[in-house]
This record gives structure tokens, C-alpha cells and sequence, in this order.
């Protein structure tokens, strides 16, 4: 088992490597740069002039769109990351690393309370539409769900904003804390400060997870519509065990078989942010500065982010690999 | 031709038809699944046993699937009875009701489209007393509300079924699913009771190194393994009666002859009966006492191995016996089959079944379905060529 993770992860320096040559040219061939963003005002008004902007690419290290110009830059930015360094961000003006530790709590928050409601819903729901499949209740949570997984997020968290914070007023639509308030650095003073921040994240968790449950759900029901109808079960319900247990004890454990895979996509969602819902509501989560970074050509935060992201799904396909050989004897994990 | 035309073809059918049936059929599953939930009392599932020294008797038994073809009639009035400590062999090809049959014992037939919708299922409990006239007790099986049956389920009828590669859980020990049988059979027995009692079935089932097999999970043991471990599983409370389900199909030649053996042996060591279902009529003259040929959801002649053998009266059965093939048939002539195919049982007319495929058929098989005609004391055929001779037919 060790031996088996240990030459994974040796697999995963190569795959990682790969991943990072094609984020980087990517990036680089976008049809903006960070500098032409940022003083084309000044250029137009004739404060600065050509020269300069190409002095500051030059200084960014964004001059040369060349092929040699990129693997040079390229080679650059990997030699700074066997140092140890992800690089400074143009826009944020920090080191990268810091930049994404700073934010990446929020969005971590926010998607750890998420999935686990997520999981806590759609999976019960799941199994109890499809052990009474063709039921009312089958048809209602199915319709739900669907409607759930049609809607694109930035509609449904639009008219979230407009019913339960517009018109309604129950909670605050944007950030996380009330600008106008001013929060006392005592005990009582944090506590206020955490139940404002737990008020502003009613809305944007609500709305993911009534998003996301769907998919889940849909694929816990077709699971676990398959294991019933399998031979072991009939063998379960011919030894005389109750249904529940039938369905919670030997249906159970070989539904959950499929779903080892969905960790696989757990941890760079549980890590990377989301950028749409983060945007909407004005949280200051990485997703959101991830999406201006990239609007604005931010290099090195782009590929910092995206590396961050490609780190945690090689470590999640590993760890729902494991998960698999935990969950399904059948499966041995070695050689 | 014009008639040919007007005949409904009965692999179409129209929409407005298509709701019709689809209405029916959640209005009718909800009725029975609604049935089966019911709590009841317990008289209304005792009935009597009309002859005490049967295991199980089954009248008139109708089990059917409520499909968006149609209903589909998968037992359609089938009436036997299993005597105590004997074997009886269920024949018949695929699709015929055999398993759904036996399926319909345990109340395991699919839900909700597989319902039990008349007839009864008398099961014989030593438990159960005497009424005061004398007659034995008995459950009816088609009425105990789904709660009761797990009591009879696993401890007094047992099942093997036919595919041991896929009927045993994946995810669990042979152990822990050996286990369990007793656990829900005997709630006072201690762990190591138990798991001495699951490794003592292990090894009346023939499986060396039974220890070794209790830790294992079913992927690690090879097919007649499994299916030892099943029979073991069937015999780990304390059947009364064993439906053996194909216990062989999926078994190579040499595994199925060790299997039966050992069905055999153990049927004398516990004392139990065997509902044997295959269609393999070598199986049937190997093991059986008595036999019962099914076709298209009837039972159409049943009596004891003997008579079925030497005596096949039903034009079905003497086919079937001579579509078997034997070790001094002419090599070069092809084996004998019974022409045409078993028809669809979704609204079948009332007329023998087998008419379009019989060899024998007269005017008269367009008539109602034949009753069954007692032809011995123990031989009974359903066929309108016996049914004024009486017994006085050779074969």
C-alpha cells in the first residue's frame, strides 16, 4: 500500500509537470496582458508612451510572446518553484502563496459546510427515491432536483438576491460583514462579527447546494436502483433480514462503490473556491480573485492557482483510489 | 388475408392503449403493495392444512407482472403440493413460472410489479398447533402481511439460487453473511456461538479449511464454492423445506453431479424437503420423487418420477423427453425439438396453451382450458386426450 502511494505521487510529478507547460502557454497566448490592461488609459491620454509600456513587459517578464519567449519565461517561472517560490502577483502585489493562503479559508468554509450538507441531502434522498421508485415522492424529488441542476448559478443566486434579501430583507446579499459596522475587539464583539459572517453565508451556501444536490442525487438513485435489483439482495431478503436492513446494510455498501469516485472532485472543490458564486456575492473567497486575476492577465496568480488546483485533484484521484480498495475487496491496490 | 388484417397485431399498441395499461397497473401494485403492508391479525392468515403430512400445499396459485406491455401471467393457477421429506422436481423451459413459482413461496417476487394476486400457499409450521377439530394449522403464505414472513423466511424455507457467482454480496465476508442467518434466526446466541455454528455448516457443506473460507469474500472462492457456501447458508437455520432454484446451471458437469450429492445427503441428515426446480431431466430422474411439469405459468402433468419418466402422457412431456439427448441416440440425426415457440403470456385465450405446437391436437383442444384428469392415485395430467379414458391409457 505505501510502496503503491509513494509511486503514485512520483507518477504525479510528471503529470503535474505536463499540466503546468499547458497552463502556462495558455495564459501566455491570451490576447491581453496585464500591462496593455492596466495603462491603456494612461497611454490614451498620452501620460506614458509606447516605450514605456513595452519597458514595464519587459519588467513583468511578459515582453517576448515568442515561442522562445515563453519557454524562457516558462523555464523562469519553474526554477522559482523548485525554490519555492510561486512568484509575486501582478495585481494583488503579494507572493502568490500568501495571496491564496489568506483566501482560501472563506471559500474552504463555505465549501466544507456545502458538501456536507450536499452529501447529508442528496444521498438519503437518493435511496429513498429509488426504493420507492415511480412514487409520488420518487417524481416530486426527481422534478426538484432537475430543475436544481438546469438552472445556472448566476440566475438562481440572482433571484435568490432579489427574493430573500430585495424584497424580503431576511438576509444581507453582498460580503461578508457589514461595512458600516463597527465590530468591538472584545469576546462579545467577535461573536457578532462571527454571526454576521454566518448570516451573509446563508445565501451563497443555500444556493450552491441546492444546486449541486441533484447530480448526486440522480446518481445515488441509479446506484442503488441497480444494487436492489441484484441477486445478492434477493439472497439478503430470502435469509429473512428486515428491508431496512436489506437496504441500509447490503445495499448500502456497494452503493457507495461508485461513489468513491466523486472524491476524487471533492478536494479541489472543497479548496479551489467557486468562482461564479463568489463573484455574485461578493465574497472575497479565491475563487473570486481567481476569476479577476484571470480577467486582468495576472500570470503568476493564474498559474498558482491553477497548480494549487491541479496538486489537490491528482492527491483526490489518489485518495479515492485508496477509497475504493477500503470500500470494495475486490479491489487491491499495489504493483 | 382480410382476416389476417383485422387480427390485432399484438406487438402494437397505441398510445390511448399504453395509458390504459400504465393506469391499471399503478392502480393495481398500489393495491396490493397497500395489501401487503397491512397489519393483520393472525387469523386471517391461518388456514388449515388439507393433508398434514405435506410441507406445502399450493392451490390455484396466480402470480402475475403488471409490465407496460399488459399483465403478464407468470403462474396462472398452479396447484401442488410437497410431501414432507421428499424431493420434487419443478421441469419446464424458461419463462414457464418455475422460479416465479418458488419465488412466490417466499414472497420474494419483484415489487411492485410482481404481485401474488389470488390462490393460496398453505406452509405447514410444527409451531402452529391443531384447530380443535384436529386439522393441522397452517400459514397462508399469499396473505401474511410482509412483517410476518420474515419469521418463516431463512429459518423454516430456505433458497438456493442459481447463480452463486452473483447471489452472495461482494462487499462482505462468507462469514459475516453466514452470520447473519443465525443472528436473525437466534437472537440469544453469542458471537462465537454463532461463528462456531457457521464454520460447522461450512463443513457439513464439504468445504475443507472452513476457517480459512469464513474470513474469505466471495470473489476469492470459485463457483461450486459459492455454491456450497449458499447450501450452507439455506441450512443454517433449520429449514423445513429448501428451494433449490437451478442449483447447477451455471455449474461445470463435474461440480454440478458433487452439488447434487450433496443436496441428497443432507436432505436425509436434516430431514427436510426440496422444491427442486431445472429443466434438466436428468437432474429430475437423478433426484426427484415427484414431479411437476410446468408450461406458460400451469402445471400441466404432474406424479411421481416413475410415471413421468415411463409414462409421459402430456404431448409437452413426451417432447421434452425426447428432446433429451442419449448416449445411444443415432449421432447423425438432429435432436428432437418441440416445434413453435412458448406463446406470450400477456392475455392468453382460454384454450390449451400448447395447442399451436402440438403434434396430437384435436377439435376439441380449442375448447376451454382441460381440467386436470387424475389418471392414478398419484398421476395427474391436464389434456383433453386423457380425459374420458381415465387410466386406461399405455404410453
Amino acid at each position: 500500500m505505501l510502496k503503491y502511494i509513494v509511486k503514485r505521487l512520483f507518477i504525479s510529478i510528471f503529470v503535474l509537470l505536463g499540466v503546468s507547460i499547458i497552463i502556462y502557454t495558455m495564459v501566455r497566448l491570451m490576447p491581453t496582458n496585464y500591462v496593455d490592461i492596466k495603462y491603456s488609459s494612461q497611454l490614451q491620454s498620452g501620460a506614458i508612451n509606447q516605450e514605456d509600456i513595452d519597458r514595464f513587459k519587459e519588467l513583468y517578464g511578459i515582453g517576448d510572446n515568442s515561442f522562445k519567449g515563453i519557454v524562457t519565461g516558462y523555464v523562469k517561472w519553474l526554477g522559482n518553484l523548485c525554490k519555492g517560490d510561486l512568484g509575486n502577483s501582478f495585481k494583488y502585489t503579494k507572493p502568490v502563496a500568501d495571496v491564496i493562503s489568506e483566501n482560501m479559508w472563506i471559500s474552504f468554509a463555505i465549501a466544507v459546510i456545502a458538501t456536507i450538507l450536499q452529501f447529508l441531502i442528496a444521498i438519503p434522498l437518493g435511496i429513498s427515491s429509488a426504493t420507492h421508485q415511480y412514487s409520488i415522492r420518487d417524481y416530486t424529488v426527481t422534478v426538484f432536483t432537475m430543475i436544481g441542476i438546469s438552472l445556472p448559478t448566476y440566475f438562481f443566486a440572482a433571484i435568490v438576491i432579489k427574493i430573500f434579501s430585495v424584497n424580503l430583507g431576511w438576509f444581507p446579499s453582498n460580503g461578508l460583514i457589514y461595512a458600516s459596522k463597527d465590530y468591538a475587539d472584545t469576546f462579545i464583539g467577535g461573536l457578532t462579527k462571527f454571526g454576521d459572517i454566518a448570516r451573509h453565508l446563508v445565501l451563497p451556501i443555500s444556493v450552491s447546494v441546492i444546486l449541486s444536490i441533484g447530480g448526486l442525487m440522480r446518481y445515488t438513485r441509479t446506484n442503488t436502483l441497480e444494487v436492489l435489483n441484484a441477486d445478492y439482495i434477493r439472497t439478503a431478503r430470502a435469509k429473512g433480514l428486515s428491508e431496512k436492513k436489506v437496504i441500509y446494510k447490503h445495499a448500502f455498501r456497494n452503493t457507495m462503490i461508485p461513489l468513491a469516485t466523486l472524491l476524487a472532485g471533492i478536494l479541489p472543490s472543497l479548496f479551489g473556491g467557486m468562482m461564479i458564486t463568489e463573484q455574485v456575492f461578493g465574497i472575497d473567497g479565491i475563487g473570486r480573485l481567481a476569476y479577476q486575476a484571470l480577467r486582468e492577465g495576472d500570470i503568476p496568480f493564474v498559474m498558482g492557482y491553477n497548480m494549487f488546483l491541479a496538486v489537490l485533484t491528482v492527491i483526490g484521484t489518489l485518495f479515492s483510489d485508496i477509497m475504493y480498495s477500503i470500500v470494495d475487496p475486490r479491489v487491491k491496490l499495489g504493483k | 388475408m382480410a382476416k389476417e388484417n383485422t387480427k390485432k397485431n399484438s406487438n402494437y399498441i397505441s398510445i390511448k392503449e399504453s395509458r390504459k395499461i400504465l393506469k391499471y397497473n399503478i392502480q393495481q401494485m398500489k393495491y396490493y403493495e397497500k395489501l401487503k403492508q397491512q397489519k393483520r391479525d393472525e387469523s386471517e392468515y391461518i388456514t388449515r392444512m388439507k393433508d398434514p403430512n405435506n410441507i406445502i400445499e399450493i392451490e390455484n396459485l396466480k402470480t402475475c407482472f403488471f409490465t407496460d406491455n399488459g399483465t403478464v401471467m407468470s403462474v396462472n393457477g398452479v396447484s401442488f403440493s410437497i410431501p414432507k421429506n421428499k424431493i420434487v422436481g419443478v421441469v419446464g423451459e424458461s419463462g414457464c413460472g418455475k422460479s416465479v413459482t418458488s419465488l412466490s413461496i417466499m414472497q420474494l417476487v419483484q415489487a411492485p410489479q410482481g404481485q401474488i394476486i389470488g390462490g393460496e400457499i398453505r406452509f405447514n409450521d410444527e409451531k402452529l398447533g391443531y384447530f380443535e377439530d384436529g386439522s393441522k394449522k397452517a400459514y397462508d403464505i399469499t396473505k401474511m402481511p410482509t412483517k410476518e414472513i420474515h419469521k418463516i423466511r431463512g429459518e423454516d424455507i430456505t433458497m438456493i439460487f442459481q447463480e452463486p457467482m452473483t447471489s452472495l454480496n461482494p462487499v462482505f465476508t462468507i462469514g459475516n453473511q453466514l452470520d447473519e442467518v443465525s443472528f436473525i434466526h437466534n437472537k440469544d446466541m453469542s458471537k462465537e456461538e454463532v461463528k462456531k455454528h457457521s464454520i460447522e455448516m461450512l463443513t457439513k457443506v464439504g468445504i475443507s479449511m472452513p476457517e480459512h473460507v469464513y474470513e474469505s469474500y466471495p470473489h476469492e472462492l470459485s463457483g461450486g464454492m459459492r455454491q456450497r457456501v449458499m447450501i450452507a447458508m439455506a441450512l443454517a437455520g433449520s429449514p423445513k423445506l429448501i428451494i433449490a432454484d437451478e442449483p447447477t446451471t451455471a455449474l461445470d458437469v463435474t461440480i454440478q453431479a458433487q452439488i447434487l450429492e450433496l443436496l441428497k445427503d443432507l436432505q436425509k441428515q436434516v430431514g427436510c424437503s426440496i422444491m427442486l426446480i431445472t429443466h434438466d431431466l436428468g437432474v429430475i430422474a437423478e433426484m426427484a420423487d415427484e414431479v411437476v411439469v410446468m408450461y406458460a405459468g400451469r402445471v400441466i402433468e404432474k406424479g411421481t418420477v416413475q410415471e413421468i419418466f415411463h409414462n409421459p402422457l402430456h404431448p409437452y412431456t413426451i417432447g421434452l423427453q425426447k428432446s433429451k439427448p442419449l448416449i445411444t441416440s443415432n449421432s447423425n440425426e438432429p435432436l428432437y425439438s418441440i416445434p413453435g415457440q412458448v406463446p406470450s403470456l400477456i392475455n392468453l385465450p382460454d384454450h390449451c396453451y400448447f395447442k399451436n405446437r402440438c403434434i396430437k391436437c384435436t377439435e376439441k383442444c380449442s375448447g376451454k382450458y382441460p381440467k386436470l384428469v387424475q389418471v392414478t392415485d398419484t398421476h395427474y395430467v391436464s389434456c383433453y386426450l386423457y380425459e374420458k379414458k381415465g387410466g386406461k391409457l399405455s404410453g
